[in-house]
């Protein structure tokens, strides 16, 4: 007996016609025309010429709105000179690192919590109620607290950050745990599992596809924390270039800044879909 | 050589009105295939899992050689109905699960699970991850993970009831060969009545309301494939048409009531 044989194909990929599908289920051909990406492409051009025309016809002051070449004209320059006494590569490295130690911060304390919420009643009793607390506060109103109690050095900056990743880092630890299938546990205890080991082996591998997504979502809200995390007595930082670019109303900094802080969210969730899509390859496929 | 008794067993699940499974007794020994079958509803996976030690009874008792059984554990692996493979492991590493968890060494944990791969015809799959796998090949797996942990009894949760017509069909002989080569006792849950007659020593009839043994039948259908006649045959055999008709009565015997 051979298991290449007709009886036991490897299960057809999606998208791909065996032979046996019911005639309703065929994938119907692909229209013609547009596509998304097309349409989003065209939008932003659309954008980018307006704001090309509007500046150009000096239909609002540059102090207002820089031209697209300016802006452009100022990252260069940023990047080869520096802006309040830092390149754009020191600013952008402050605070990529304040975002990463938050990062790290948050996965040393976030995923046992979550693990906790997950596995036991005591623990959900008593985190939960902490994390939903915490979550809706805005980092504004907890940064003045944090600088009281840490003072204005580093700690404090990125304490900030990770207490906005918490909650998504535990929360979706926490529905992994919990969506772990009742049967591949009880497998395991069958061979012999001890307590410990269902949830080492067992739990966290089951649950790493929800924990990564809840650390990309993390990184996008630790990311948008960074002006705020970075208004007190930073000297380096793509918040702080921000805000100290605005105070001198050098506008096109400002709409630099924000550009690269867009640019670079855009990059991290890239590179963590990437990340996901190599750690967890079964994610969707079981 | 240790017995798997259920004696006078009874499952009452919380919250429930009425109990899933009333003073039903069982006796597996070594070389047994015992079959549960009954309509659904008829308590038979609540009775495997009494035997595993997932689920407590609330009266009478579950033991494995003369001691009861409290907690689940390697003596009696459990293979469910959705394989319950573990997906960031290869088919290989699955097989060395319960090696693993007892520690033994990487290289001696390869070659037993290549041994185990071999031995459900998975030769060439230990390198293959999970989800590339058919449903076939995956319950294969998981009856090699099952067997890894060295177990006396195999408790099988309809193993087979996921899958085509034909892969049943094949997969049928192969739990007939794992039986035989791993001298094993086997208790199975199946939905299947040629299945239950091609496959067991016994076959324990179970009705509903609350769950209950019917009738019992000893065949012999599984034992003369062990002998090495052709499941063709067997199956051809006037004795099994007749067989199966006595059972299929069986079942629907608690119908009327």
């Amino acid at each position: 007996m051979s298991v290449s044989s007709y009886t036991e194909r490897p299960g057809a990929k999606a998208g791909e016609s065996d032979g046996l599908s019911v005639p309703w289920s065929r994938p119907r051909p692909k229209r013609a025309g547009v596509s998304a990406r097309l349409v989003s492409a065209l939008t932003i051009l659309a954008l980018l010429a307006a704001w090309t025309v509007s500046a150009e016809l000096r239909l609002v002051s540059p102090v207002f709105l820089p031209s697209p070449a300016a802006v452009w004209a100022k990252l260069v320059v940023v990047a080869r000179d520096g802006f309040v006494d830092a390149t754009l590569f020191q600013h952008i490295a402050a605070s990529l690192g304040r975002v990463f130690a938050a990062l790290i911060v948050a996965i040393v304390v976030g995923v046992p919590v979550g693990l906790a919420i997950g596995i036991s009643k005591i623990g959900r009793g008593v985190f939960d109620p902490l994390l939903e607390f915490l979550r809706p506060i805005p980092p504004l109103a907890y940064l003045p607290l944090i600088v009281i109690w840490f003072g204005i050095g580093e700690p404090s900056k990125i304490l900030v950050i990770a207490i906005a990743m918490l909650a998504p880092v535990a929360l979706s630890t926490a529905a992994g745990v919990r969506g772990v299938s009742r049967e591949r546990i009880d497998a395991a205890r069958s061979l012999g599992a001890t307590r410990g080991q269902v949830v080492r082996h067992v739990v966290l591998p089951s649950a790493l596809p929800s924990i990564l997504t809840g650390l990309r979502i993390a990184l996008g809200a630790g990311w948008s924390t960074l002006v705020a995390a970075e208004l007190v007595a930073a000297t380096r930082g793509l918040g702080f270039m921000i805000q100290s670019a605005a105070q001198f109303l050098v506008t096109d900094v400002v709409v630099m800044g924000i550009l690269v802080i867009a640019i670079i969210a855009f990059a991290l969730e890239f590179i963590i879909r990437r990340i996901e899509r190599a750690l967890v390859p079964w994610a969707g496929r079981e | 050589m240790p017995h798997l008794t259920l004696d006078k067993v009874t499952v009452h699940y919380d919250g429930q009105p009425a109990a899933a499974v009333e003073r039903v007794s069982l006796d597996i020994g070594k070389g047994d295939f015992v079959v549960l079958v009954g309509r659904s509803g008829c308590g038979k996976t609540s009775l495997l899992n009494v035997a595993a030690g997932l689920v407590k009874p609330a009266r009478g008792q579950a033991m494995i050689g003369g001691r009861p059984i409290t907690a689940p554990g390697p003596d009696r692996a459990v293979v469910f109905q959705n394989d319950a493979l573990f997906p960031w492991l290869t088919a290989r590493e699955n097989v060395a699960f319960a090696l693993r968890l007892r520690g033994v060494p990487a290289r001696e944990r390869a070659r037993r699970a290549d041994q185990l791969l071999k031995l459900v015809k998975l030769d060439n799959a230990g390198d293959k991850r999970i989800w590339e796998l058919s449903g076939g090949m995956r319950q294969r797996v998981g009856l090699a993970r099952a067997l890894a942990a060295e177990p006396d009894f195999l408790l099988l949760d309809e193993p087979l009831g996921a899958l085509d017509a034909l892969t049943r069909e094949r997969m049928q002989t192969t739990l007939l060969d794992l039986w035989a080569a791993a001298q094993v006792g086997v208790l199975m849950v199946t939905h299947g009545i040629e299945e239950a007659l091609v496959l067991a020593t016994r076959i324990v009839v179970l009705a509903p309301g609350p769950g209950h043994v019917v009738r019992t039948f000893e065949t012999h259908f599984g034992r003369r494939y062990a002998a090495g006649e052709p499941i063709r045959a067997i199956k051809a055999d006037p004795a099994f048409a007749a067989a199966r008709a006595d059972l299929t009565d069986a079942i629907f015997e608690g119908e009327a009531a």
